[in-house]
């Protein structure tokens, strides 16, 4: 059965009985890795997938049911209508109707036009780069390119359609480093259009190692903390959903009822834009128009942000932040691109600006010490001691704790380095932020 | 059941597969394997009391491995039919390039079926089954106190039917129903917010909600949880004694040291544990086990992801390092044989080494002198997750519901407390191992996607570790 024959039935079927309205949502895709190790492939996988998922709506509530074989698409909206049936929930979600939509120019990834034989051997070659750069460099961990594309087809019985097409490459490698008396790792990425920068990608995971080396514990005390573009985005994405409409109505977001209240420093300016180049897109996972808006602006917020039901039952407009994490999944909310504003200040003056205190360059357990309804952090990090606006030595084995909330309040300095973290399910991006205090334990 | 033919069970005839398997070997690979999935699944969410969402996803499937020596391609493609998987097993088998070595021979089968045995199928009961059960666990957790706010429920049930065929002859089908109910309790007092949560499961039909899951009792564990961290002040940070009750508190073990046991990490010399079988790498009173075959646990197998058979892998004895978890790939890395630890989260992913039921085996110290014999200490009685660097074992990992311990006595809860510190160093300062273990679910995402795992422990003591958090005093 075609796709095509499937969805014809199904909405016809859902239809008949007795469905107020239905939607269906084609996902289907290629994608591409390769890992090297050793100056052989050690990993290599290709795929194709494809999925469908049904959605139907009856007396204001829905029901989904998605499978990954396109056949019986009577059966699959029987599954999705007795979902329906079990819903409870007295909020109204509607589907969207016909739209017109921006035309998105999104320039092809690096890998895009590569053949498997150059993807290869850039992988090959991004480990060798790493292996020549320092004779500490002793062995790569991973080393992995890959290339995905896909398609996503949305179509409703109130009219609307709506499909892209994208593509994404990415390249990311840790080495390792070892000078006799420790082991360090390091890492680093590309993505997008400069996925295939190999030398690049090698020097920067190489000098994250090396920087390493001779890390120690500081003692545990309240330190004034310079986060780097990777930490701050990394917090970014782990908070992500206090700014979810759907979390604050459901009791999970302290930034309920916030709108138009300052709830962070002056300087911090939250943009939520589905048209940056990182990864543009006309329309949001129910075919809502994307639009560009400022979350946080000079640290009042905004607006929380909406789809469709968290918009009703609002009473305002979408945002067009819909989304579905896969095409298996239910109608969530999520930004799209989220990225802090840059302000004036390059590293350096933020180096002097900080005095004394920690840089922190990463940290992890995000999936774990987080807590995304209060807003608390307790995480292992790795950083450098900064003393008098000088780098002393590297700093390992600690944590840094804080709450997002009250931390966006102690923003003292912005800087102009935005950097985007490696995509995880988004993208959020950051420069580096300068906070007045943070809680560090370590020795 | 004709062996010729299809079983209903099967998702592929035996023709086929090894036309398949040939197909995968034409370049050269000297093993090819197909994995065939169809993974049926329910998951309904309830918010308040109310059903907000109810989702059903049906995933099918298929992946095709080839090796030559250690090198490894993987395909997959979501489609059974002939022709993809014929498409699938060239995609794989052009990952190996030229190589010229031709298979040489029959391939003779042997087959295997198995089947958790279930008392109330997933295809038997309704949403309406599914929701009672839910409602049971909000209500408990709302009426447990004013403070409650919120109480969110998730339900999962899936049965993953997989069929394995491999060059060496194997055909193993194998039906693995799984549940889960996951309860969140949220606090909230002014601008303050905690949460609490339990997140029972086990491999086993939906009768798991009459026979071994209690959601009342884990329901007001969960609202306890959120209201005591409500009044909880911030936790002091430093490097402390810590006792790590049993259960979820073996996710220590998990993070500080089995991943780094993994082949994955081992097979590549990327292990902190490389070349240390036979030596001491714990305290004396630790012993360690992975056991895939315990009946019903959450992270049991019947068989493993590459079809191999799942064994109680004795990890560590008395302090010293007695095995690794091992998968196909990684016996051919490490020379020595695989363990039955290959796993998978579904076809969309090539299968590698992983833990199955983990966790530190009961010991002879008395749970309460732990305590009552600490000067000042962390007493975690309950973790959240935590991650880890197999290269270099730093770990760390966050504690849901902490104690502090002054003078041998429980002063106050604590909230927001981190552990981090080196697997290698932190499981030669166990210096308890209490007399009770038993078992917590969790999900653990490494190469092959996330798959189910238990971890468990009797509770411990850490002689010192690395205490994170604001750095709150405890009078």
């Amino acid at each position: 059965m075609t796709y095509q024959e499937f969805a014809v039935r199904a909405m016809e079927y859902a239809q008949s009985i007795g469905c107020a309205s239905s939607e269906l949502y084609y996902a289907n895709g290629e994608s591409f890795e390769v890992n090297a190790n050793g100056g052989e492939i050690d990993r290599y996988s290709a795929s194709r997938e494809a999925g469908v998922s049904i959605r139907v709506s009856n007396n204001g509530r829905e029901g989904y049911a998605y499978s990954e074989r396109i056949d019986e698409p009577e059966k699959l909206v029987d599954h999705a209508a007795d979902n329906a049936r079990c819903v409870e929930s007295d909020d109204e979600h509607p589907m969207q109707t016909k739209q017109a939509y921006q035309d998105i120019v999104r320039a092809d990834s690096a890998l895009k036009n590569m053949t498997e034989f150059e993807r290869i051997a850039l992988t090959k070659r991004l480990e060798q780069v790493c292996l020549a750069l320092d004779p500490r460099v002793k062995r790569v961990v991973y080393c992995t390119a890959g290339y995905d594309s896909g398609a996503v087809v949305m179509e409703n019985s109130l009219g609307l359609h709506a499909e892209r097409s994208t593509n994404s490459s990415y390249l990311y490698v840790m080495p390792s480093v070892d000078d006799g008396v420790e082991l360090q790792t390091g890492f680093a990425f590309r993505m997008g259009l400069d996925a295939a920068d190999a030398e690049g990608c090698a020097k920067e995971a190489v000098e994250d190692a090396l920087g390493k080396l001779g890390a120690s514990p500081v003692d545990s005390g309240y330190y004034r903390v310079l986060l780097k573009p990777f930490a701050m985005s990394d917090l970014l994405s782990a908070f992500a959903q206090m700014f979810s409409a759907d979390a604050a109505q459901k009791g999970l977001s302290l930034l309920a009822g916030k709108e138009g209240e300052t709830i962070a420093s002056k300087l911090v300016t939250i943009w939520d834009d589905p048209f940056d180049p990182v990864a543009p897109r006309a329309f949001d996972g129910e075919g809502t128009p994307c639009a560009k808006k400022a979350v946080i602006e000079k640290g009042a917020l905004k607006t929380l942000l909406h789809n469709l039901k968290t918009a009703k039952k609002a009473g305002v407009e979408s945002t067009g932040n819909a989304n579905r994490r896969s095409a298996a999944s239910a109608v969530g909310v999520s930004p799209t691109v989220f990225r802090v504003e840059t302000g004036a200040h390059s590293y350096e003056e933020l180096l002097v600006q900080l005095g004394t205190g920690l840089v922190i360059t990463e940290l992890e357990g995000l999936h774990a010490g987080v807590d995304e309804v209060s807003g608390d952090f307790s995480l292992k990090a790795a950083g450098f001691l900064v003393e008098n606006g000088a780098i002393i030595r590297p700093v390992s084995n600690i944590t840094v704790a804080g709450n997002f909330v009250s931390m966006m309040k102690d923003v003292v300095a912005v800087g102009n380095d935005l950097r985007f973290g490696m995509p995880q399910g988004g993208y959020f991006g950051s420069p580096s932020i300068l906070v007045s205090g943070l809680a560090v334990a370590g020795n | 059941m004709n062996p010729k033919g299809v079983c209903p069970t099967d998702l592929i005839s035996e023709a086929t597969a090894f036309a398949v398997l040939r197909e995968a070997q034409k370049s050269g690979a000297d093993y090819a394997e197909l994995f065939l999935e169809d993974n049926e699944s329910t998951r309904i969410e309830m918010i308040d009391g109310k059903v907000e969402s109810a989702n059903y996803a049906r995933i099918c499937g298929a992946g095709v491995r080839v090796l030559l020596g250690t090198q490894s391609a993987y395909a997959y493609c979501a489609d059974i039919n002939e022709q993809s998987l014929m498409n699938t097993a060239r995609a794989a088998a052009a990952a190996l390039g030229e190589a010229k070595y031709t298979p040489n021979g029959e391939i003779r089968l042997s087959n295997k079926r198995f089947i958790t045995p279930v008392r109330q199928r997933f295809d038997t009961i309704c949403n309406a089954d599914r929701i009672e059960v839910m409602r049971t666990g909000a209500r408990v957790i709302k009426s447990a106190s004013p403070e409650v706010t919120q109480a969110v429920v998730r339900y999962l049930d899936q049965v993953q039917r997989v069929t394995i065929v491999n060059t060496d002859g194997l055909f193993v089908t194998d039906e693995r129903p799984r549940t889960r109910i996951y309860l969140q309790a949220v606090a909230m007092n002014g601008s303050e917010a905690q949460t609490g949560f339990e997140g029972p499961g086990c491999c086993r039909g939906f009768e798991a909600y009459r026979d071994v899951i209690d959601v009342e009792k884990y329901a007001k564990s969960t609202a306890n949880m959120a209201v005591t961290m409500l009044h909880a002040p911030e936790c002091p940070a430093g490097n402390l004694p810590v006792v790590i009750d049993g259960g979820f508190g073996g996710v220590i073990f998990h993070e500080a040291c089995g991943h780094s046991l993994e082949a994955t990490a081992v097979g590549r010399n990327n292990s902190v544990f490389c070349g240390k079988l036979n030596t001491k790498i714990a305290a004396d009173c630790v012993s360690a086990v992975d056991d895939g075959t315990l009946p019903g646990e959450w992270g049991s197998i019947n068989v493993d992801d590459e079809g191999g058979k799942p064994q109680r892998n004795l990890l560590i004895e008395n302090g010293i390092l007695k095995s690794y978890l091992i998968d196909k790939l990684g016996s051919r890395r490490m020379g020595m044989p695989s363990t039955g630890s290959s796993r998978r989260q579904g076809y969309m992913f090539a299968p590698t080494s992983r833990m199955t039921n983990t966790f530190i085996c009961a010991g002879t110290d008395d749970d309460e002198e732990m305590i009552s014999g600490m000067a000042e200490g962390l007493f975690a009685k309950k973790m959240g997750g935590g991650s880890v660097n197999p290269p270099t074992g730093e770990f760390n990992f966050s504690v849901a519901e902490g104690y502090w311990v002054k003078n041998g006595k429980i002063v106050s809860p604590v909230r927001g407390a981190t552990l981090i510190g080196k697997g290698s160093e932190v499981l030669l300062k166990i210096d308890r191992v209490g007399k009770h273990m038993w078992m917590e679910p969790g999900m653990c995402g490494s190469l092959s996607g996330s798959v189910p795992t238990n971890v468990g422990q009797a509770r411990i003591r850490v002689s010192g570790m690395t205490i994170g958090g604001k750095g709150g005093t405890i009078e």
